[in-house]
């Protein structure tokens, strides 16, 4: 499946051969190879554990690879840390972005420059990231704090904060997981600009489709091998995916669609529901929705727009100041952020699976029950571990999402609330974790979704409704009418 | 009451001083991410190196061996807590009690069980011209020992290197998200080492003021718990070098207060006075539950 790399006239602005990496027992990188031209936009695929990150980290510096060369620009290249990537021109934006939050934009850009005793002016280095702004057209206020930024505008920091050490190849580490649509389409285009310029993008990431359609260039990687180097106009969406996981896979068959035996009243009602956040801004502005058993309600929205909200009235974890929810007594809810809202990566999965009724249950807890509780939803999810009584950290992430789903269907809830369901999931984990959805609306229950992968929403919504600065409205799941409605458009 | 109040400034600014240089010096620690808990081991440790290398050359050298003393004493906490990543509060405290248990044991090897008052040359007052005899504040502030004007150049230093220089900014960035910091090429280890060494250097001189230009003797456990006011002030201070400075003239002016309360004829009890610093401290550390102004990654490991 390796084509031999194309003959091509255009210099190479990055080049890693045979890179090797092992991690105690893990062999992340396996004489793993990616060769990227200048000018182009070059996007690394694989699935959660196929090394793209590690190979990138090696590529800017913040570890050495066992064996393997680096070159930049034709020139062999060894880094002893981010510092010597930066100088020769390579620049990353992590996927956890690495900003200090108490600390303005211009700050965190001027941030590593200078000596112990060479001056640091505020005022200087807010114009001169004014001047970068105006370069480079993404536009952020120099004296904001970037705790207090929105995430697309961290975002856009973090890709200046590269820029301003005159980054030749930028390195985004799944940019687009955190962006709305809009965003994603708005990054894009900055980026093909970008190379446009002469300048060079390596993008990780997992989804396939986007790739092709705006990369130059495509490079698989599964376990740590280099499998598939690809112009994207020479390659097929069924190629890729097939190299990205390595069988010959229905997962781009369409889900078939069984006909809904709704419930005969809604188990979940919103009634017109206000929620304000702790600035005093309305952020639901009088919503009503139902839900019924048996359908898979899917929420879609641009970030900020209200979903969330939305979303945490009908969990119950959010308290509207007006207007009325009506909850069923047995209610499932899974967080976006897992690792901080759904489990504690330290502990076992038995007491994760107990937290479940750690505001309720009174007396001592039943910790064998609990283990065989938790045997038992690790079996029909089917989560990858040898034990229950492993930490929840030793798990991949999309078995410790299978997990927390488990958990959260257990008991026959009627109503199961979700939220971005895969982020950060591989293609197969997704794909298990929206079965596992399916399934649930097939027993009876009630789900709810929400979704910043629309692809995602559409696959699997029965009915859909979209937020809008507040407000929330059925649409048909159509990808033209949502599109329309997310922007306000009716 | 007029008479009573100078010297009630003049003591205040006095008790202050020793704390002043210890806070500022825990100030730069936490502001890179460290919380030093053994502060009050550094003290004392600066104290009986002042008063070792002044018996031996001299008052000026004096100063010198309590500088050293507090680094070396910071060194093994930073070799703890930076190098092999160990917990900073178990640490620290076992450093405070490493620092009061052996300065104790020093002092009798070398100077006899009987804990008798050992003199020690002490630096004299340097009353500025003119200065010194403004009204009620001119002694107190003008007419002190050299070390404290030391003081009134290190805080206006500080405050500006850490706002205006580039290592201050890498400081501040270590002690908020050593992670960025890394990524920026900055190495939060040797930062926090550096932040380390100055703040055992602080914290010497604190004690070597203490001995050196007040007490002119040493005693077993003479730091009485400074460090961990030192710590108190910090928070007060709202981990600025204008705000720590201030916090440690309350905290003097609270001690100074039982001399006031004496001189006027207040019948309070002086124990109350006594404790009244150590009342502030804890007020001070319940209030830091909103510490807005705290640094995000203060106490973590690594």
């Amino acid at each position: 499946m390796v084509s031999a790399p194309t003959p091509d006239a255009t210099p190479l602005a990055l080049s890693l051969r045979d890179i090797s990496k092992r991690f105690g027992a893990t062999q992340a990188l396996d004489r793993s190879t990616l060769n990227v031209r200048r000018g182009t936009l070059h996007a690394l695929l694989g699935e959660n554990g196929a090394g793209k990150t590690t190979l990138m980290r090696l590529a800017f510096g913040m570890a050495k690879p066992d064996t393997g060369t680096i070159q930049v620009d034709g020139q062999l290249c060894v880094w002893r840390s981010s510092a010597d990537a930066l100088r020769a021109g390579v620049g990353m934006v992590h996927q956890h972005f690495l900003l200090v939050p108490a600390m303005t934009v211009a700050e965190n850009i001027s941030l590593g420059r200078g000596g112990m005793f060479s001056g640091f002016d505020p005022r200087a280095a807010a114009e001169r990231v004014a001047a970068l702004v105006a370069e480079t057209g993404l536009a952020i206020d120099p004296t904001a704090r970037a705790g207090e930024l929105p995430v697309g505008a961290q975002q856009r920091l973090e890709i200046l904060k590269a820029l301003s050490h005159d980054a030749r190849v930028l390195i985004l580490d799944e940019p687009t997981a955190v962006l709305s649509p809009q965003e994603t389409q708005d990054l894009y285009a900055w980026l093909r600009r970008f190379v446009e310029s002469g300048r060079t993008v390596v993008l990780i990431t997992h989804k396939v489709r986007e790739a092709l359609q705006i990369a130059d260039d495509i490079t698989v990687l599964r376990r740590g091998r280099t499998v598939l180097q690809v112009p994207a106009k020479d390659a097929s969406e069924i190629e890729v995916l097939a190299a990205l996981l390595g069988e010959a896979t229905t997962l781009t068959a369409p889900h078939v669609r069984t006909p809904a035996h709704l419930s005969a009243v809604p188990v979940l009602t919103v009634d017109d529901v206000r929620v304000r956040d702790s600035r005093g801004t309305d952020r639901l502005k009088g919503v009503k929705v139902r839900v019924f058993g048996g359908e898979i309600l899917g929420v879609a929205g641009v970030e900020g727009a209200g979903q969330l909200e939305l979303l945490r009235v009908m969990a119950g974890r959010c308290a509207p100041y007006a207007g009325s929810a009506t909850r069923p007594a047995q209610i499932g809810f899974v967080p976006e952020d897992r690792h901080r809202d759904a489990v504690i990566g330290a502990w076992t999965l038995v007491e994760n699976f107990a937290l479940k009724d750690a505001g309720t249950a009174s007396g001592t807890l039943a910790w064998r029950g609990y283990a065989a509780r938790a045997e038992a939803g690790v079996r029909t999810q089917d989560v990858r571990t040898n034990s229950v009584h492993n930490s929840m950290a030793s798990l991949s992430g999309g078995n410790q999402q299978k997990f927390v789903l488990a958990r959260e269907l257990e008991g026959a809830p009627a109503a199961l609330i979700v939220e971005n369901p895969t982020r950060g999931l591989d293609v197969r984990a997704a794909s298990q974790v929206l079965d596992a959805l399916r399934a649930a609306r097939d027993a009876g229950v009630a789900v709810v979704i929400h979704s910043s992968d629309l692809d995602e929403l559409f696959s699997v919504s029965d009915r859909m409704v979209v937020c809008f600065a507040g407000t929330v409205r059925d649409v048909a799941v159509d990808r033209h009418a949502v599109g329309r409605a997310m922007v306000g458009l009716t | 009451m007029t008479d009573a109040i100078a010297p009630f400034f003049e003591a205040t600014v006095r008790t202050a001083t020793p704390l002043a240089f210890a806070a500022l010096g825990e100030l730069v620690a936490e502001r890179a991410g460290v919380i030093n808990i053994g502060l009050e081991g550094t003290i004392i440790a600066g104290a009986f190196g002042g008063l070792v290398a002044a018996g031996a050359a001299g008052v000026g050298v004096g100063f010198l061996g309590a500088v050293v003393a507090g680094m070396f004493v910071a060194a093994i906490f930073a070799f703890f807590v930076v190098t092999l990543r160990a917990d900073h509060i178990i640490t620290g405290t076992a450093i405070s009690m490493l620092g009061v248990g052996a300065t104790g044991t020093l002092y009798r090897i070398f100077f006899g069980t009987t804990g008798a008052a050992l003199e020690t040359p002490t630096l004299a007052p340097l009353p500025i011209p003119l200065l010194h005899s403004i009204p009620w504040i001119g002694e107190a502030l003008f007419g002190q020992p050299p070390i404290t004007y030391l003081l009134y150049v290190i805080v206006p230093c500080l405050a500006w290197w850490l706002r205006r220089t580039g290592a201050g900014l890498a400081l501040r960035a270590v002690g908020e998200r050593p992670e960025a910091a890394s990524a920026a090429g900055i190495s939060p280890a040797r930062v926090r080492w550096a932040a380390l060494l100055f703040c055992g250097a602080m914290g010497g001189l604190g004690g070597g003021t203490l001995v050196l230009a007040q007490v002119g003797t040493f005693n077993e456990g003479i730091s009485a718990g400074r460090g961990f006011i030192a710590i108190a002030i910090v928070v007060l201070g709202r981990w600025s070098a204008v705000g720590v400075s201030g916090a440690a003239l309350l905290f003097g002016a609270a001690s100074a207060l039982q001399y006031f309360a004496q001189a006027m004829g207040w019948g309070i009890p002086y124990q109350f006075a006594l404790a009244l610093p150590y009342v502030l401290t804890l007020i001070a550390l319940a209030g830091a539950g909103e510490r807005a102004a705290a640094p995000a990654a203060l106490g973590a490991r690594g």
